[in-house]
């Protein structure tokens, strides 16, 4: 081909006419009429005043318009110098550590957005809990501090340090005592910085407090063992566990960890191998736990101690003291077949207590130590560091700050004033030391006695690691800069004590190279990349319990007695943490706010939580306000019925009640802490108060009001005994029956996304829920629209009661009301999301197409051309569709939530955010689809099973969530799918969900089921 | 329409001695062509005070989202569908009586006509109101409409019975505006003949240069019996298809083939009793007795018992079919609307709509002008329920029972739909004052040969027989209003 095209302007060119080829030689091909311009008109003309005014008229408008638009102040900068590692659209993970649980932290654009659990976690294997999904909105909280206070004034870190420390060496040389109050410290760097310090300020003491103790386990080790320190427990081991009290599953320390160990036992992989753990929970208030065990029984907590101690006789144990549970027949009897259970699985069983007494504790461990269960179920070797609190050690502190012999305090994570049994006392105290320093991020309840705060960097911001576990060491590293200016902690205590290095970074490397990574012989850089390091488990010894009981049962039975003492309108009050807000310290997190709690339902607000025929007793109807009452203190809250509350208690959740949590965590609920006990060295949560009516009531938020399925085949439950003798019991799936179909199939040709949801594995604790508001950006819509019920969650734990009384089951609303006895329910968790229904009734209905069907098996959801009839939600028979009643995101009136622009941060922008007016609903996190296929398609492979998960199925602690592609028959939904416990809710109207759940299966064959 | 004679036996469809082509001019038109009454500023002060509620309540929804309202995440739609459909039915009654009575030649349909259909608009306007006011981004209605879009194949959903309501209900609106107004051609021309002024330039416009000839009688006569034809299938296809809207669904309680004929009785039954409920009044304080006579009194009530009776067979086949599904899901709703906590709204759906109108039966009831007017509310206020009930009692409970929830109405919605109630009557005293409530035409129609004045002479000139004659003397002695027997 001509290389060298030659295009001709005319036919001048073309023919090279002489005229043509000599004006081409010149510049211009016709001379240019400069002269003329300059000669004539151009340059002398003068501009005639009209002209002159109205290009004057013309000018002075148009700048004043100009003048008149504020233009916006862009605050982004674009990358015009990218850093290397930021590509935008595509995330950034992190290695970092929560709360000792590894986690992965996913940013965009250098904003972290999302906590996922980092599968090289031997404690979380990459499943984390709500409080850690939840914990990336607190970095963007709006109520935290934005600079350090010192005397109540904003000041610099400068002067706030020349102030610490002038105030330190003052104590150095009054002879004062330096005290640093923390919640429990598990990080070596954290010790270490510490330890520095305490060396340059020899009279320092770090007194570590936790507001939900573990300090009765603790000493009972010391007593019965010689070792102080929490066990690590191994439910995976033990195929019968009997817990009193412990709620394992929902708040009891690790239950990330316990609920995968328990789960293991029970789910897919367990029943393939036609075998279930046994699960038998005595409890009083009904807890996450209670609510799946095979067997529940209803005890008071005067009940307990003496319940153990019939369990340790039962055993062949030899105790004097021991009585029967005279009032609670089914329990003295559900005690004697337990031991016959525990005693046939020696060497599996395990036996756990949620009591803070060192008694029980104590009768615990003789209990365990006949079962063997110490080098088995028990690791007390490895230890737990997760919780190290010393209750006395705290109180003492106190009465030292009184005696006026403290002149420093520090708190880290630590807030007394609002947790401590009497706040009143701890302030008073405090008020007599000289330098208070608090870290808290924001200015909390015991901040606000303190005359500097310097406020600590959220986790997401700072270096730091954690050692859990014995042996186990993980790293914390920033993700962000600081948001606010604030500072670590370690670092205003590396400056005050001026160490040699003063960046906590360098400290927290050396201190890691000096002695983890030298001992492993891993390097800094792996570090980062794993974030954690295992030096391996210390091999078990035995340990032999070989005490007299005769004390410890006589504490007991003194403490049964002092709590069942009786009496007009006396209950026996017991505390407990709620699954969603734990001990309250994140109380501002609006998601964990809203999170319903996984047995109640109800959110934003704590409660006193009694079975209903004891209300009626007392003539209380539910969410009448009551008064609690114990000596001086008093608290009113609303009532809840909660059927399987033991007759004769009450519960109350802790963590509420805050007054300077933030927008969102101020004045939820009431705080119950006060009615803590300080008996015999640790903090007790059990209390006989008196309860009143005190007129009016408060209607609780809950996101499900209707308890029991009513007999329907929605839920489908079978017990282990007709699981085994027929794979099939439950599901009803072998009855095979023609199927009719009024519409066309749809063809999914590639994929064709599925779920599988096992109710077995699913034990109800709600990590989904708020991994599903980080993931897809869902709206907080606070307490009165919950009443309204108009909570925006995509997925949902739908919780059912089922009643059991004279061995029959009741489910239907109208034989409830006449139920004698409510203390006997069995509960299941069914996890509700959209369903993407083959044949959607949501698709047929909309006017206007706005949600349709993919190839790929969803059931899609377009948000620009919803025009908000409500029809689809309407038609919906899973009831899974959510409308935008308001503007949430950005409304005055929902200001706990993302009313600002730091909260906004957090927006996931793959997903955009929606308007009011407009329907919404799970997507299956089509936004992980699209990035995994397009992840495999740029590799050139198709894609992998296992490969997308959804946010759901990704923090699952039990892993009841499968996803995939049902068109690939190897993949693991396609196999779960098949399982014969598989059925489908409703697909007797023929919609063809997209979601199979498994038959719930119930261990209740053994002995106790009769009891 | 048609003059000719009518038998003796027949009741007068105008009463009255001295009735003459002018006396009817006169009494129709003295509202519109005389300053209003006291009566009637107190009713448009009123009505006007209900539309501008209305006003406040629709814009408040619009600022700030349906959130407004009491609806939440199971109960979807509440009071609003409820007064859209609601709005429908009391929508029927004008053009069952302009078309379908006309095509069979019931010539007492000519005195209320008028009315029946200037309701009717009026009432679709209601419901049309309530169409786009409840829409989440109601700025967006108009993806409801097949418009041609740069989208290309972005098309609305033909599946789906909103896009057939969305056609359904502009279609019944535009062809009963056709219609109402053809029929009010003539009168116009009356009205303008008699005016002056701007009056009557704005009239003369009106009238589209009616001229009174043959001709135009003529065409107008064929052009009311086209639309007539083009009408009578829509009384019965707009119900139809908004029972479709429920009908096409999976709702236990919606999903029921029995709706369209279902709807359409239940729609007649509270149109006719919405046109009782105004013509009674209007009848009164405009001295139309002589044109709306006990006869058209007791004749629709006789139409409200048969549709008040159809719709009661329709609910005990939906508690037959309930039960005899088999599916617990049916079963247990139709239960719910006894024993559930909405059961004092089943109670009033079903007392109303079914106890109440049986009371029909009785021809004192029936032509006791007090006892019919109560009844006609009864029975709107029963109407109203039976949708409330068919929407939020399906709804609230229907299949997962987590979900089940309750619906409570806010300020709001009550607001929005006392509002609606003001807007439909400020539309209707507006129309009294300016258009004739009467077909006056149509009426002048039957003086010869329908009016009592007629069959006086008739007997007078000894051309019936003597036995007939007591007949008809019988009859008129049970009318209250018009003390004919005396006359005779």
């Amino acid at each position: 081909m001509e290389s060298n095209k030659k295009y001709w302007k005319g036919l001048e060119e073309l023919h090279k006419e002489p005229a043509f080829v000599e004006n081409s030689k010149n510049e211009f091909a016709e001379p240019l009429p400069l002269e003329e311009v300059l000669n004539e008109a151009g340059l002398s003309t003068v501009a005639p005043r009209r002209d002159f005014l109205k290009a004057l008229g013309f000018g002075l408008g148009a700048v004043t318009l100009a003048a008149c638009q504020s233009s916006p102040v862009q605050t982004s900068i674009p990358y015009l110098v990218k850093p290397e590692e930021v590509v935008p659209g595509i995330p950034n993970y992190y290695t970092s550590t929560y709360n000792g649980h590894g986690v992965l932290v996913k940013t965009r654009e250098g904003r972290p957005i999302k906590i996922e659990g980092n599968p090289n976690c031997i404690i979380s294997q990459g499943r984390v809990d709500a409080q850690t999904q939840a914990s990336v909105l607190d970095l963007y909280d709006v109520s935290r501090l934005h600079d350090p206070v010192l005397n109540g004034q904003k000041a610099s870190w400068q002067a706030v340090d020349q102030f610490v420390k002038s105030a330190l060496s003052n104590a150095q040389a009054g002879g004062k005592n330096i005290r640093i109050v923390a919640k429990t410290i598990n990080s070596p760097s954290t010790k270490a910085v510490i330890a520095d310090f305490t060396a340059k300020f020899p009279n320092t003491k770090l007194v570590q407090v936790d507001p939900v103790s573990y300090t009765g386990i603790i000493q009972a080790n010391q007593n019965s063992f010689g070792k102080a320190a929490l066990p690590h427990y191994r439910f995976d081991l033990a195929d019968v566990i009997v817990s009193f009290g412990a709620d394992f599953l929902g708040t009891w320390i690790s239950p990330v960890e316990f609920t995968r160990q328990y789960v293991s036992n029970r789910s897919w992989d367990a029943l393939k191998t036609k075998k279930m753990s046994r699960h038998i929970q005595f409890e009083s208030g009904m807890t996450l736990t209670g609510t799946n065990a095979d067997a529940r029984i209803a005890i008071k907590p005067s009940e307990e101690g003496i319940a153990l101690l019939n369990l340790y006789t039962a055993l062949g144990g030899a105790v004097s003291g021991g009585k029967t549970l005279a009032n609670n027949a089914k329990a003295d009897k559900a005690i004697m077949l337990a031991a016959r259970e525990l005693a046939a699985a020696k060497g599996r069983a395990l036996v756990v207590s949620g009591s803070n007494d060192v008694s029980v504790q104590i009768l615990v461990n003789s209990i365990n130590s006949l079962l063997g269960s110490y080098g088995t179920t028990i690791d007390l070797d490895n230890a737990s560091y997760q919780y190290a609190g010393n209750d006395a050690e705290f109180v003492e502190l106190i009465n030292e700050m009184k005696r006026g012999m403290v002149d420093a305090v520090f708190f880290i994570n630590s807030n007394p004033a609002y947790d401590f049994v009497n706040p009143k006392e701890f302030t008073d105290a405090l008020a007599k030391v000289k330098l208070r320093v608090s870290f808290a991020d924001r200015k909390n309840e015991t901040a606000a006695h303190c005359n500097v705060i310097a406020p600590a960097n959220h986790y997401l911001e700072a270096w730091g690691d954690s050692n859990p576990l014995e042996g186990y060491y993980t790293l914390v590293q920033p993700t962000i800069n600081p948001v606010y200016n604030t500072r670590t902690i370690e670092e205003g205590f590396l400056i005050w004590s001026d160490n040699a290095v003063k960046d906590y970074y360098q400290y927290v490397r050396n201190n890691w190279e000096k002695t983890v990574l030298a001992q492993t012989g891993k390097d800094w850089k792996g570090l980062l990349q794993t974030g954690s390091v295992s030096t391996g488990a210390k091999s078990g010894g035995a340990y032999a319990f070989n005490r007299e009981l005769g004390s410890v049962a006589q504490t007991i039975v003194n403490k049964s007695n002092a709590l069942a003492k009786g009496g007009d309108n006396v209950v026996e009050l017991s505390l407990y943490q709620s699954v969603a807000l734990r001990d309250g310290h994140n109380a501002n997190n609006p998601w964990l706010q809203e999170l319903p709690d996984p047995v109640s339902k109800v959110t934003w607000d704590n409660f006193v939580a009694i079975n209903p025929i004891h209300a009626e007793k007392l003539g209380i109807v539910e969410f009448d306000l009551v008064t609690l009452k114990k000596g001086n203190l008093s608290i009113t809250l609303p009532v809840l019925y909660q059927p399987g509350q033991a007759m004769g208690t009450v519960s109350v959740a802790l963590g509420y009640g805050r007054t300077a949590a933030g927008k969102a965590g101020n004045e939820v609920g009431q705080n119950a802490y006060p009615f803590i006990d300080f008996v015999n060295g640790t903090f007790q949560g059990v209390a006989a108060v008196t309860l009143e009516k005190a007129g009016g009531a408060r209607e609780l938020a809950q996101t499900q009001t209707h308890h029991s399925f009513e007999g329907r085949n929605v839920v489908r439950e079978t017990t282990l005994k007709d699981y085994l003798k027929d794979h099939y019991a439950g599901s009803g799936k072998k009855a095979d029956h023609k199927k009719y179909d009024l519409w066309y199939d749809h063809e999914n040709p590639g994929h064709n996304w599925v779920m599988a949801i096992d109710l077995n594995a699913c034990t109800g604790c709600g990590a989904c829920v708020v991994a599903c508001n980080a993931e897809n950006n869902i709206p907080v819509v606070g307490r009165d629209e919950v009443r309204r019920r108009r909570e925006m969650h995509w997925i949902r734990i739908d919780r059912y009661y089922t009643f059991n009384e004279d061995g029959k089951t009741v489910t239907e609303e109208r034989e409830i009301d006449d139920l004698k006895n409510m203390e006997n329910v069995s509960v299941v968790h069914q996890p509700m999301l959209c369903q993407h229904c083959e044949h959607a009734p949501c698709e047929t209905v909309c006017p206007v197409l706005a949600t349709v069907h993919s190839t790929e098996g969803l059931n899609h959801m377009a948000y620009n051309r919803c025009v908000g009839t409500r029809y689809c939600a309407n038609n919906c028979p899973y009831k899974v569709r959510r409308f935008n009643w308001f503007n949430y995101w950005n409304d005055s009136r929902f200001d706990n939530y993302m009313n600002n622009e730091f909260t906004q941060l957090v927006l996931n922008p793959d997903v955009t955010t929606r308007f009011r007016g407009v329907m919404e609903k799970c997507s299956m996190c089509i936004q992980r689809i699209q990035s995994g296929k397009l992840q495999a398609k740029l590799e050139r492979r198709p894609v992998r099973d296992g490969e997308i998960q959804t946010a759901c199925q990704q923090t699952c602690p039990g892993n009841a969530i499968i996803f995939g592609d049902v068109n690939d028959p190897k993949s693991a939904v396609a196999k779960a799918l098949l399982s014969e416990r598989t059925y489908y809710v409703l697909e007797e109207i023929g919609t063809q969900p997209g979601i199979g759940y498994q038959v719930k299966v119930r261990n209740t064959e053994a002995a106790t089921a009769e009891a | 329409m048609s003059a000719h004679h009518e038998s003796i036996l027949r009741e007068p469809l105008i009463t009255g001695d001295n009735i003459t082509y002018a006396k009817i001019t006169n009494d129709v038109l003295d509202p519109v062509e005389n300053k209003p009454n006291k009566a009637w500023w107190i009713g448009f002060t009123i009505a006007a005070i209900g539309a501008l509620i209305w006003v406040v309540a629709v814009s408040y929804t619009f600022w700030t989202g349906i959130g407004a309202w009491g609806l939440n995440k199971t109960v979807g739609w509440a009071w609003d569908i409820t007064g859209f459909v609601w709005w429908v039915g009391i929508g029927h009654a004008g053009t069952l009586i302009s078309a379908i009575l006309l095509l069979f030649r019931q010539n007492w349909r000519n005195s209320i006509n008028r009315s029946a259909e200037a309701m009717t608009i009026f009432a679709v306007i209601c419901a049309a109101t309530y169409v786009v006011s409840h829409m989440g981004r109601p700025w967006l209605a108009y993806f409801c409409l097949p418009l041609p879009n740069q989208f290309g194949s972005l098309w609305v959903n033909f599946n789906s019975p909103l896009i057939w309501d969305v056609f359904a209900i502009s279609t019944y609106f535009s062809v009963s505006l056709v219609f109402w107004y053809t029929g009010l051609l003539p009168d116009i021309a009356s009205i303008r003949d008699r005016a002056t002024g701007l009056r009557r330039r704005i009239y003369s416009i009106l009238s589209f240069g009616w001229n009174g000839s043959v001709k135009t009688w003529q065409r107008f006569e064929s052009v009311s019996l086209i639309l007539a034809g083009v009408s009578t299938p829509l009384v019965l296809s707009v119900h139809t298809i908004v029972s479709m809207d429920f009908a096409t669904s999976l709702e236990p309680g919606w999903h029921t083939t029995i709706f369209p004929p279902y709807f359409v009785a239940g729609a007649i039954f509270s149109g006719f009793a919405m046109v009782q409920t105004l013509l009674l009044v209007v009848r009164k304080v405009m001295g139309f007795e002589n044109y709306i006579t006990m006869f058209h009194i007791e004749s629709m009530n006789k139409i409200i018992l048969v549709t008040g009776s159809i719709v009661g067979v329709a609910y005990l086949t939906e508690f037959f079919i309930a039960w005899y599904s088999g599916s617990e899901y049916e079963q247990y709703t139709f239960l719910n609307r006894f024993i559930g906590p909405y059961w004092w709204a089943g109670c009033m759906m079903y007392g109303c709509n079914v106890l109440m109108t049986q009371l029909m039966w009785f021809k004192k009831i029936r032509t006791s002008i007090p006892a019919s007017w109560a009844l006609s509310i009864v029975v709107n206020i029963g109407m109203w329920f039976e949708r409330f009930v068919i929407i939020v009692i399906s709804l609230h409970r229907d299949y997962i029972p987590s979900s089940w929830a309750m619906f409570y109405p806010t300020v709001v919605d009550a607001a929005v739909f006392i509002g609606s109630i003001g807007v439909f009557f400020t539309l209707f005293l507006l129309f009294l004052r300016v258009l004739p409530a009467i077909a006056m035409a149509e009426v002048k129609l039957l003086l010869k040969g329908a009016s009592h004045q007629a069959k006086k002479k008739l007997i007078a000139e000894n051309k019936v027989d003597p036995e007939q004659v007591q007949y008809y003397k019988q009859s008129l002695v049970k009318f209250d209003s018009v003390p004919e027997a005396e006359t005779v």
